[in-house]
């Protein structure tokens, strides 16, 4: 029934694989997005259990040295820029037109460039790996002098800077396209206060990206002419400064962090309320707290810094900062516990994911409190407390609220429904093996084991918790396998059962359509009275039957 | 359902009880639920104030995750449909209030305490008596100054009871100087100099090692600090070298690479190189590096010159390559 106005587009472009290479469709795009950065999560994961096979016992030789840092640095480098922002970037592509009742993003072929830049992006990144010398090993914030020339020599710091420049330039379009689509095409109704918490958190994940990634960019800019023009800006030796760099690489890489925590807040605010069968408890808190966090998270940078020396009074302006993150992270956590409070709580997978986010972030951000006291920081800074704490926040948190997001929204991507039993498999393994693995780390850095090193001496319990440690990253890399293999029955072998428009008795536009839903997304946008649509709805079906 | 909800629930108690024995048993042993034992006032306070973290950060973890398995447990769904709505609640303005207004009550506290430490944490007690030690973090050993000209590699002796006043460079990369039981970390930064100190307050051998990833052998940057008596300390500064300077330096500079017999590792055999018989030639590649080897001693003395010559000579040379 659809209206086709344009000329019948040429018939190579409707192949089966060159109608998704030439797509600008948002939907195809998310979904292309999201699937690479599922790809790159599986290396990226790979590399991890390697590390973790190296510190399984002490003095170890699977993966020494030079390889070592080369894995480190890729695992880190992958996990962020490869894996959480662009499938962050996938799951805002899919949904937030479809959330707002638009038929598109703003700007469809800039979309399409975005994911393309993406992904030539990620290659270049792991075709270093081919780089005389191998890839970039030093860490995924490269501080120099380590990074430069002398110390990095071979081309696999140089490939690490020329896909940081290329991704920042694809996130930098994307994150234009989100802020100008929200803010321009809202379907008639949708006000400020009635678009749905993930499409804020988009909102701001965009905003925040356009502040932050330009100095990355500028950073590793002076870092290339430093290695390949013979400029000297973070060369001591001839009047250059690495504090300069250190400041540079947190102001972005702080908000990055939010950049990455405040949408998987987005997909929890969501997720919660419709298997609590519930509204969001406070929504215009929840909306102000993303707002307040990424305000604040331009102001904190520098508590990543808090062993260069800094004088004290900054130090403690840091702290301060640090600390104030916490109340809008705290009313969040409040607000989502209230949510559930006499609901009719349903457990299926994406709920059983959401519901661990929340137990896993607490821990994470109880433990950022270490972190922002600047003495203490200096007893755990660069330690594996710090990995414990990062993991929580970003695999406990956000990479639980994506897999939460994957289930929760599959059926409407494919038209499918995940098998239940596997998810729930696949959750119960994350979830006992992701605190297998990072518990013990928190006590690997108090008994003073130092992060990145590639290998320890010491038996005891050093030897216990990193033994421990490793167990857990297997047990995890099963439930990663078995949420595979959940998408492998599903659709190769055609067991997932059909999904209708709504499964989840869900609130928001994205419901209203088909699974999939079609190229122009819907045939009519209802007026949008509330911030649930898709309830409003069914009440006024109900009562007109 | 119910049986279900008791297996998961079985699962998880078995693993909380797996958890405290493990627990238990670290505990018995003080092993990694606080920073190292403090062994000077520093790191001792610093240690109170994560304890102080750790008993506010325990009771909101407590608070936080028995009110989420009490709400997951009372208001599960017992059988009622998905089409069941819970209650519209909205929300509730003095709720959002108090629990904004908490948590900074919370932070104050940890604050205050912090500034209220600091002082004995970041300024070394005023002492007439102090030992001013240059620490020089190099890839990847740590070389110590001390106050009348004498220098060690990798260990530091002092004596117990005296403030040390360490001013840390690097003439390489970032490292970061860290004796977990004598205080927190402080960054070597090439181009500047930054400070920490310590007290050791008993005789004792503390560990640590480099913090801050400083390039392939980052892992075995250790050091150590030896508290012993002031007669001991008084012997030790007043034979104008550490007594096993040369052995010190071989270990700590070039056993890294060249093994800790020059048998080789990372780097080439040593055992027959001429090098090691011709002192001056030694020093030109130990001061200036070679292909892919640093300039481990780009800063080292002629006595510690002559100390590596005549211990590589005396433990490391087997004797030129015979027909060679």
């Amino acid at each position: 029934m659809a209206v086709r106005a344009e000329a019948p587009p040429v018939t190579w472009k409707r192949g089966r694989v060159a109608s998704w290479l030439v797509t600008v469709d948002h939907k195809r795009i998310g979904i292309m997005y999201i699937l690479t950065s599922i790809g790159f999560f599986a290396l990226a994961g790979l590399l991890g259990v390697l590390m973790r096979a190296q510190l399984a016992t002490p003095n170890e030789k699977f993966l020494t040295k030079n390889s070592y840092d080369e894995v480190m640095t890729m695992h880190g480098t992958t996990m962020i820029f490869l894996v959480v922002v662009p499938i962050i970037a996938g799951f805002a592509n899919f949904l937030v037109p479809l959330m707002i009742g638009a038929r598109d993003v703003a700007f469809p072929r800039l979309n399409a460039l975005s994911y393309w830049l993406f992904l030539l992006g990620g290659i270049v990144l792991w075709g270093s790996w081919f780089a005389t010398g191998g890839p970039a090993k030093a860490g995924w914030w490269s501080y120099p002098t380590l990074s430069e020339a002398q110390f990095s020599p071979g081309h696999g710091q140089d490939y690490w800077i020329l896909s940081i420049h290329i991704l920042t330039l694809s996130s930098l379009l994307g994150a234009i396209n989100f802020i100008v689509t929200i803010t321009n095409m809202r379907t008639r109704g949708m006000s400020w206060t009635r678009i749905p918490l993930f499409v804020w958190s988009i909102l701001i994940f965009a905003v925040l990206l356009i502040v932050a990634l330009p100095t990355l960019s500028a950073a590793v800019t002076m870092l290339l002419l430093d290695r390949q023009a013979g400029t000297h800006f973070f060369l001591p030796a001839q009047g250059g400064s690495i504090v300069l760099y250190q400041h540079m690489f947190w102001f972005f890489g702080h908000p990055e962090v939010y950049v990455m925590v405040l949408p998987a807040m987005g997909m929890v605010s969501e997720i919660l309320p419709v298997f609590s069968r519930k509204p969001i408890f406070g929504y215009k808190a929840v909306a102000f707290s993303t707002v307040a966090i990424a305000f604040v998270s331009m102001l904190v940078w520098a508590h990543h810094m808090f062993t260069i020396g800094m004088p004290l009074g900054l130090d403690g302006f840091f702290m301060l900062s640090s600390m104030a993150v916490a109340v809008p992270t705290g009313v969040k956590i409040f607000n989502w516990l209230a949510t559930t409070w006499r609901g009719n709580l349903q457990f299926d997978t994406p709920m059983l994911f959401v519901l661990a986010f929340i137990a896993l972030f607490t821990i994470g951000g109880l433990s950022g409190l270490y972190l922002a006291a600047f003495p203490v920081d200096w007893q755990v800074n660069d330690s594996y407390f710090i990995v414990a704490h990062f993991h929580y926040v970003a695999f406990g948190g956000i990479v639980f609220a994506l897999f939460g997001g994957l289930h929760y929204w599959w059926p409407k991507m494919f038209g499918r429904m995940l098998d239940e039993r596997l998810g729930k498999t696949s959750f119960w393994l994350m979830f006992v093996g992701f605190n297998v693995t990072f518990l013990p780390q928190h006590m690997l850095g108090l008994l003073g084991m130092p992060r990145r090193v590639y290998t320890y001496s010491h038996g005891g319990l050093w030897e216990w918790y990193n033994l421990t440690s490793t167990i857990g990253s297997a047990i995890t890399t099963l439930g990663v396998a078995v949420f595979i293999a959940n998408v492998w029955q599903t659709h190769l072998l055609r067991k997932g059962v059909r999904a209708g428009n709504d499964p989840w008795l869900a609130d928001t536009l994205e419901w209203y359509t088909t699974s999939p839903p079609p190229v122009y997304n819907f045939d009519t946008v209802p007026y949008v009275e509330s911030a649930r649509p898709l309830r409003d709805l069914r009440r006024k079906l109900a009562e007109e039957t | 359902m119910p049986a279900r909800v008791r297996g998961k629930l079985s699962l998880v108690v078995v693993t909380c009880c797996a958890v405290l024995a493990t627990a238990g048993v670290a505990a018995a042993s003080n092993g990694g639920f606080a920073p190292e034992s403090p062994h000077s006032t520093n790191a001792r306070r610093i240690t109170s104030a994560y304890w102080l973290i750790f008993g506010l950060t325990a009771g909101v973890f407590v608070i936080v995750e028995t009110v989420l398995v009490v709400f997951i447990w009372k208001y599960r769904s017992r059988g009622r449909d998905r089409t069941v709505e819970g209650a519209q609640v909205h929300g509730h303005t003095r709720l959002e209030v108090i629990w904004t207004v908490i948590p900074v009550g919370i932070l104050a506290v940890i604050a205050a305490f912090v500034f209220y430490e600091l002082p004995g944490i970041a300024d070394a007690p005023a002492a007439t008596d102090a030992i001013h030690v240059t620490v020089e973090a190099h890839q990847f050993y740590w070389q110590f100054d001390y106050p009348n000209g004498v220098r060690s590699i990798n260990d530091l002796t002092v004596p117990v009871g005296r403030v040390v006043d360490l001013t840390v460079v690097s003439p390489d990369v970032v490292h970061s100087w860290w004796i977990p039981a004598l205080g927190g970390k402080i960054q070597a930064i090439p181009g500047q100099t930054t400070h920490t100190w310590f007290r050791a307050d008993a005789a004792g051998t503390y560990t640590g090692q480099c913090a801050e990833l400083c390039g392939l052998y980052h892992a075995a940057m250790r050091a150590r600090v030896i508290a012993t008596t002031p007669q001991a300390y008084g012997t030790f500064i007043a034979s104008g070298a550490a007594a096993d300077l040369g052995r010190s330096e071989y270990v700590g500079a070039c056993a890294t690479c060249h093994g800790m017999h020059g048998e080789g590792g990372y780097g080439p055999n040593l055992q027959q190189s001429p090098l090691l018989a011709q002192p001056s030639g030694l020093e030109q590649r130990v001061r200036q590096g070679g292909i892919k080897m640093p300039p481990v001693g780009d800063t080292w003395t002629a006595g510690q010159m002559r100390a590596l010559a005549s211990y590589v000579r005396a433990h490391v040379y087997k004797g030129a390559a015979s027909g060679g």
